[in-house]
């Protein structure tokens, strides 16, 4: 599927931080060793969910375009499954969550890239928690 | 993707917002029709005279203690308003989706617009200042006093529900005046959403009022004595003839007309950018706004460019995902009523029968989704359009676009003043000097510059010229403070 207007592509960003949030959590209950960190990822996300509603709520106009800017954006290579088996290992979990958030990132800083003619705010927010999720990546790398 | 909740679920019985109380109307109801889904979502009432009379009574009756408020306390309660505003920002917008049709992303633009008015006019103890000089004479100081006049009206179109009114209403309110607005009876349903808001925000009874109805009713404000002045927006016709209605009675007018605005590419244009812009500008809100682009003058002999420049432009048109607003993938919504369309309809056959070449025709609508047909159609182009056909002349309204060529800049000037209106002009160019020139002559309020709708942000007056703005000062900003308010000068000197 492919993302055109502004509201979709909005959305569809909420709804990563929402189900990463939701993986974090997840993996906070089940290896407690790491609990802070994933429980500061949760807290991260809801902030970059609050950035991106706020940026789009703040800069949306009517006569800008925000119904055609995101051209050839597909969803299908960003989309993430958060679901864990019951004895999942946490090699496996924190390779599962750096392919996550590889692909949290990508999305992110395409967006950014296709969004550059319409409004200045919305591709610096989401260059910004790009950049964020490649440096999650690394804290993620560090706990292997 | 899902279709995003409708915020109206039954259909609702509008009242009156008169004197802070919401007030059952004696007059005739009239049905508001989801032009996407073609259900009832309201009934509007057509008020009656004495209603109108009411309304102006307790506003007249609010005005000497709203007047004596001091502006910043004016000012907290816009404050109050736009806090309001933000956290209710949903709802009004997908409201604005359901009674007027346009997309979601359009509706939450114009819920924007319409907020940063409110804080514009917070500003009001500076905006409202006035100035003095000492001196004038030996001992004798003089200095100047914006004050507020009393009740105003503002008579407001279909295709703008919520922000429309707001280009004017917080300025009024903020420098002291008491207002009412007549909403478009078509679309009334956004301002008794932000007028439950305004009650929230603690405004006194009296300060912000509703009257609903149609012409009868705008015409009942326009004659009443105690109303000081009027902001209307809608088309030519009627904008020319309440000019001349204030002008008789002695009002004050902000009266703003219908447009048909040319947008010129000149062969430098990067057209990569351009043609998203030019979507947007021809085809959003679908066409139905008095800034929307609707004859694109391609410049230049180069026959390369023009091909490339149209190709680009029905491919891009024929891509528009046209549906109900609320499903959030669609760019296009239906037009407001089937009235609406059917006028849109009588254009494109005239563009045809004048000699038009239609390239993109839009008349059959392909709907994404399960919705009736009623108020649907898709984008149409027409190429070889030339000045002296209707669909170039006149206002369609809709989703039509006219491409037309010319030799040079100083044709395509010229073709663009054979034209009545002058609300707005945009050329697209990589060159200073074409983009200078076309600012410098052209004839228009509002011009953009690789801009596809020149939409002045709520600090700059909304501009228009010739047959498109009758009146002096305009909505907005400082322009608006000074309409809603008496320049008084005073002399003094002390023995």
């Amino acid at each position: 599927m492919q993302l055109q207007t502004a509201s979709q592509v909005i959305n569809f960003a909420v709804e990563l931080e929402d189900k990463s949030a939701k993986f974090y959590e997840d993996l906070a209950e089940k290896f407690k060793q790491y609990k802070e960190v994933f429980l500061s990822f949760v807290k991260e996300n809801k902030k970059n969910k609050l950035f991106v509603q706020r940026v789009y709520n703040e800069v949306v106009s009517d006569a800008l375009e925000t119904g055609f800017s995101f051209e050839d954006l597909g969803v299908d290579d960003y989309l993430i499954e958060i679901n864990l088996a019951e004895d999942v290992s946490l090699p496996d979990v924190l390779k599962k969550a750096l392919d996550i958030e590889a692909k949290i990132e990508r999305f992110y800083l395409n967006a950014a890239k296709k969004s550059k003619s319409f409004l200045a705010d919305v591709p610096r927010v989401f260059e910004k928690i790009g950049k964020k999720r490649g440096e999650r990546k690394e804290r993620l790398k560090s706990l292997s | 993707m899902a279709v995003l909740e409708e915020p109206i679920k039954e259909p609702l019985i509008l009242k009156n917002y008169v004197d802070g109380e919401w007030i059952e109307s004696k007059g005739k109801l009239h049905d508001i029709v989801n032009p996407a889904t073609c259900k009832t979502i309201a009934r509007v009432p057509l008020s009656t005279p004495e209603e109108v009379n009411e309304a102006v009574e307790k506003a007249k009756k609010a005005y000497p203690e709203w007047r004596r408020t001091p502006p910043l306390a004016r000012a907290r309660c816009l404050f109050r308003l736009k806090e309001i505003l933000e956290e209710n920002f949903e709802e009004p917008s997908r409201i604005q989706t359901m009674e007027h049709g346009k997309t979601i992303d359009e509706s939450r633009g114009e819920t924007r617009r319409g907020i940063e008015n409110v804080e514009v006019a917070t500003g009001i103890p500076s905006l409202m200042m006035g100035y003095n000089l000492e001196d004038i004479a030996t001992g004798i100081d003089e200095h100047l006093i914006r004050q507020p006049l009393g009740v105003f009206c503002c008579i407001a179109p279909f295709n703008f529900p919520f922000m429309v009114p707001l280009w004017f209403v917080p300025y009024a309110v903020a420098s002291g005046n008491c207002i009412i607005i007549k909403p478009s009876p078509r679309v009334p349903i956004s301002q008794v959403k932000l007028a439950e808001l305004v009650d929230e925000a603690g405004f006194p009874p009296g300060v912000w009022s509703i009257v609903h109805g149609g012409g009868e009713v705008a015409q009942a404000l326009l004659e009443h004595p105690d109303i000081k002045g009027a902001c209307f927006v809608g088309s030519t016709p009627v904008a020319k003839e309440i000019y001349k209605k204030c002008g008789q009675v002695g009002k004050r007018v902000i009266a703003q007309g219908g447009a048909k605005n040319f947008i010129v590419v000149m062969p430098d244009a990067n057209l990569e950018k351009t043609i998203p812009a030019l979507m947007t500008s021809f085809f959003g809100n679908t066409g139905q706004r008095c800034l929307s682009g609707t004859n694109a003058i391609v410049v230049g002999r180069n026959d390369i460019f023009y091909k490339k420049f149209v190709e680009a432009f029905v491919d891009a048109a024929s891509k528009i995902k046209v549906g109900y607003g609320l499903d959030e993938s669609v760019q296009m919504g239906p037009l407001q009523s089937k009235k609406a369309k059917e006028k849109v309809l009588g254009f494109i056959e005239k563009g045809i029968k004048e000699g038009a070449g239609i390239i993109l025709d839009g008349r059959k609508a392909k709907i994404t989704g399960d919705y009736p047909p009623d108020c649907f159609l898709n984008p149409t182009v027409f190429d070889e359009v030339t000045v002296d056909m209707t669909i170039a002349k006149e206002e369609i309204f809709g989703p039509v676009a006219n491409i037309m060529r010319a030799k040079d800049l100083d044709e395509a000037i010229r073709m663009i003043h054979t034209n009545p209106y002058g609300n707005a002009a945009s050329v697209f160019t990589s060159n200073g000097k074409f983009a200078r020139e076309f600012q410098y002559r052209v004839e228009c309020g509002d011009i953009g510059i690789n801009i596809g709708i020149a939409a002045p942000m709520a600090f700059f007056p909304f501009s228009g010229m010739k047959d498109s703005f009758f009146g002096i000062l305009h909505g907005q900003g400082k322009e608006a403070i000074r309409f809603f308010t008496e320049s008084k000068v005073v002399i003094q000197r002390w023995w």
